[in-house]
């Protein structure tokens, strides 16, 4: 024995006056009686029955237990078979615990102790031990041994290991079957909700004024309805889940480890709310780092958006390389921010995992000397079983950790999702909208002014009278505001100053929806969408009869050229109707605006991009079209406008001049006349 | 086009008066379109080959230029409808699919092994050229040569068909 033992013994017996160790003559009659097998584990049971002080040991051995009581002329023990226990359980009060080992149900006990707390630690070691064993020990030591040992019969073995088996298999599937629920259900449903946020943020997109769309970039746009929200799926599948999880796990176990030993239970959990600020933190810092990545991914999103739709201008001018470059440059910057945030969290992740781990080695650091018997005394058994539980105990700070990355793409993709849908439109209706039935097509412009940006006024106190059937020429020289007159007749725009008015009604008090069916736009570089000839006439009125169709499209001239092409009005226009000549669209575009019947018509250069035989036909089809409604025309060409009604020379944002061709040009000094003479002298 | 062979009906679509267009097969092989002391070997042209293709038929001279527009054969005395749709048996021909054998990718192309109504037949089309849906919900494939491959009702084909196809249907 150490002199360090021999200390701790004087020092026991001292305070304690209790023996210190099992005492040698009962160990020896206990490992005579279990064929010299050796005593591993011990403790002092200090009260009988009756809780009266007393002397009792119980002693464990590899296959054995025994329970030694005093009696006037030695030892009384009983030893019995490991295998027979069943279950044990403590019963802890005041100051005596009872500690019962059972043995088969409905049989009695297998041995009944009861201590006082100074014995606690020490049947908690041997109460660990002889805890119900896991399956596979159950397996091993009910089973396999006593089949080995020929008392269990094979068959018996068998069967039993079999339904042992099955059962760990049962226990796997329904582990398994419950995680695959969980993570089908989470899955689905967060594409559900990312399918709901894609549709919400387009129909809101779809209800935003032009001037949103011209702040907001396209690429932008894109990579919000269709990258962002695909993100929060990412979040809502497994994020919600595995984080919450965490949590809870963090709360229990930590609640578990203070139980077994509140000392090193302190050293586990006290650094737990530090280690979640940092996490907080490094969430705060990647956040930032997360708002330029995507802001930098929008910029490369931006120039695909630009340039593919744009391929011919880049051709036309040679321009390959420069735009190779751009995106180049464009997908540098996005890849060095996401460099950036990679570096941020794995300088990050290994500095907490180290943290973790300093944890780990700090339970250890309180916990030997008090294994060793300094300090207050923990037994091994509590130590071992600490030491699991702290295992576990890091795996949810591992999965918050791991998963601040996740929630911070998720949050910040939020962020600029709702960035859009709380845009609200600038062009509302009001909240009881007046419905024009029928639209006659007056309208008035009473000292509009107008300014895009709040700042430079665009339109500076604009009046006039427009009656039903009008053919009004807008003209002057580009930047005047003719555009603008326009847009704002579409109500793309509500007037800064003044009033427009349709049919005497103020145009903000319409119903929008219902107005804007009335108008129809003719535009220089008319858009259609990727479909068929069909579907692109139609698509003012989808449900239009075929037969209309047809008459449109004959009335827009369009309908010999559309019948000669292969698949007729169902041949595939592409994007933007590229497989079509600049004529073609346009009238095609044509008989969309005659078949969707509009009482006001905006025509915005429609013929000035084109040569001059397809002008003539087309002039011929505006002709059709303009019949019987109101007609805005801007033209440069103003001998494309000589059949209009009345003419106004726009320029800087005032109506200088109106009246007919042949009146304006009898205005000696007008503008109007000398714009006319210049073109002429041109031609 | 000849506006005056076209009249407005009551709901405004173009007509072409029945009793005065008449079409006959003559023995030069052609489709003869007469209407009042005019008349031509014309050739039929499906406005809408899939959205109504038994309608809106344009009738076109060799110089393509629409001679008449059919908005409905039955408006046609009994004689000139069988003329027009011995025309428009060979006007609107396409393979009809009847199974899909065999789909398989190569080096940018897609080969396929099929049988049609016609008989069994191997074609190409590109890989990124998909199936085309058409309105009433059959497939339209055309090959790199331009031939049409009709697929009426995809989900009408046997099974071995359909898996072929599975990546191509909606």
């Amino acid at each position: 024995m150490s002199t360090q033992q021999q200390l701790d013994d004087s020092l026991i017996a001292r305070y304690t006056s209790q023996p210190t160790r099992l005492p040698a003559e009962l160990r020896r009659q206990i490992e005579h009686a279990w064929h010299g097998a050796p005593v591993q584990l011990y403790a002092l049971a200090d009260l009988d029955q009756g809780l009266r002080l007393s002397e009792a040991w119980l002693a464990l051995g590899p296959r054995h237990i025994a329970v030694a009581k005093r009696e006037s002329d030695g030892w009384d023990v009983r030893s019995f078979e490991r295998s027979r226990i069943e279950a044990v359980r403590e019963a802890p009060g005041l100051s005596a615990n009872t500690l019962t080992i059972l043995g088969t149900p409905g049989e009695p006990a297998l041995a009944l102790l009861r201590y006082t707390h100074r014995q606690r630690r020490a049947f908690e070691n041997i109460r660990f031990v002889l805890e119900p064993p896991y399956l596979a020990r159950h397996l091993i030591d009910r089973v396999v041994r006593p089949a080995q040992a020929g008392t269990l019969s094979l068959a018996r073995a068998g069967t039993i290991a079999w339904l042992a088996v099955a059962a760990m298999a049962a226990v796997y599937l329904i582990r398994q079957s419950a995680a695959h629920v969980r993570l089908r259900l989470m899955s689905i449903l967060g594409e559900w909700v990312a399918r709901d946020l894609r549709a919400e943020l387009y129909e809101h997109i779809q209800h935003l004024s032009l001037a949103f769309f011209s702040r907001k970039r396209t690429g932008s746009l894109i990579t919000r309805v269709s990258a962002d929200t695909d993100r929060l799926w990412d979040f809502l599948a497994f994020g919600v889940v595995d984080v919450s999880l965490s949590l809870v796990m963090l709360a229990g176990l930590g609640a578990v480890l203070l139980t077994l030993d509140w000392r090193l239970g302190l050293v586990m959990t006290l650094p737990v709310p530090l280690f979640c600020w940092l996490i907080y933190r490094h969430s705060e810092d990647i956040t930032r780092l997360f708002i330029r990545a995507w802001r930098k991914w929008s910029r490369v999103t931006d120039v695909l958006s630009d340039t593919i739709p744009g391929i011919r201008v880049v051709k036309a001018f040679n321009q390959e390389r420069r735009e190779i470059g751009r995106f180049g440059e464009r997908n540098q910057d996005v890849t060095a921010e996401f460099n950036r945030i990679h570096r941020s969290w794995t300088t990050f992740w290994p500095l907490l995992m180290l943290g973790v781990h300093t944890m780990t080695v700090a339970v250890w650091v309180f916990a030997v000397p008090r294994l060793l018997g300094n300090g207050a005394q923990l037994p091994v058994g509590t130590f071992v079983s600490f030491l699991l539980y702290t295992t576990m105990f890091v795996g949810p700070i591992e999965v918050i950790g791991q998963m601040a990355r996740t929630i911070n793409r998720a949050t910040t993709s939020a962020h600029r999702v709702f960035e859009v849908l709380d845009t609200e439109p600038e062009i509302r209706d009001v909240a009881e909208p007046v419905r024009l039935e029928p639209v006659h097509g007056r309208i008035t412009f009473e000292h509009v002014t107008f300014g895009y940006d709040g700042v430079r006024q665009v339109l500076r106190g604009v009046s006039f009278d427009v009656v039903p059937g009008e053919l009004i020429g807008l003209v002057g020289p580009s930047g005047g505001g003719k555009t603008t007159i326009v847009n704002l007749i579409a109500r793309f725009y509500d007037v800064t100053g003044g009033t427009i008015r349709v049919d005497g009604v103020d145009l903000r008090r319409l119903e929008t929806g219902h107005y804007r069916r009335q108008i129809g736009m003719v535009l220089q570089d008319p858009y259609l969408f990727h479909g068929t000839v069909l579907e692109n006439i139609r698509y003012g009125l989808p449900e239009a009869p075929l037969s209309q169709v047809v008459v449109a499209a004959q009335a827009a001239n369009a309908h010999d050229f559309i019948t000669r092409l292969q698949h007729g009005y169902d041949t595939v226009v592409g994007e933007r109707g590229h497989t079509l000549s600049g004529g073609e669209r346009q009238r095609v575009s044509i008989a969309r605006a005659i078949l969707h019947d509009p009482r006001i018509l905006i025509l915005d250069e429609a013929t000035s991009s084109l040569d001059t035989e397809t002008e003539r036909e087309i002039q011929q089809a505006l002709e059709r079209l303009v019949a019987g409604r109101t007609v805005f025309a801007i033209a440069h060409r103003l001998s494309t406008l000589r059949k209009a009604s009345r003419l106004f020379v726009i320029e800087e944002g005032r109506l200088v001049e109106h009246g007919t061709h042949a009146e304006l040009l009898a205005v000696v000094n007008g503008k109007y006349r000398r714009l006319y003479e210049m073109q002429v002298q041109l031609a | 086009m000849e506006s005056t062979l076209v009249r407005r009906s009551d709901d405004g679509a173009p007509r072409t008066p029945a009793a005065e267009l008449r079409l006959e097969w003559r023995v030069d092989g052609s489709l003869w379109a007469t209407k009042g002391d005019e008349e031509r070997p014309v050739s039929v042209r499906r406005c809408f080959p899939w959205s109504e293709p038994a309608r809106h038929l344009s009738l076109r001279d060799s110089d393509e230029e629409e001679f008449a527009l059919v908005r409905d054969p039955a408006e046609l005395d009994p004689h000139s409808r069988a003329a027009l749709e011995m025309a428009l048996a060979v006007a609107g021909f396409v393979f009809e699919v009847t199974r899909v054998l065999e789909i398989d990718e190569e080096v940018e192309i897609r080969r396929w092994r099929v049988e049609t109504r016609q008989g069994p037949r191997t074609f190409q089309t590109r890989l990124d050229d998909w199936p085309r849906t058409l309105p009433h919900g059959g497939l339209l494939i055309r090959d790199l040569a331009g031939d049409l491959y009709h697929l009426g009702r995809p989900a009408a084909l046997d099974r071995h068909s359909r898996e072929l196809l599975w990546a191509f249907v909606d």
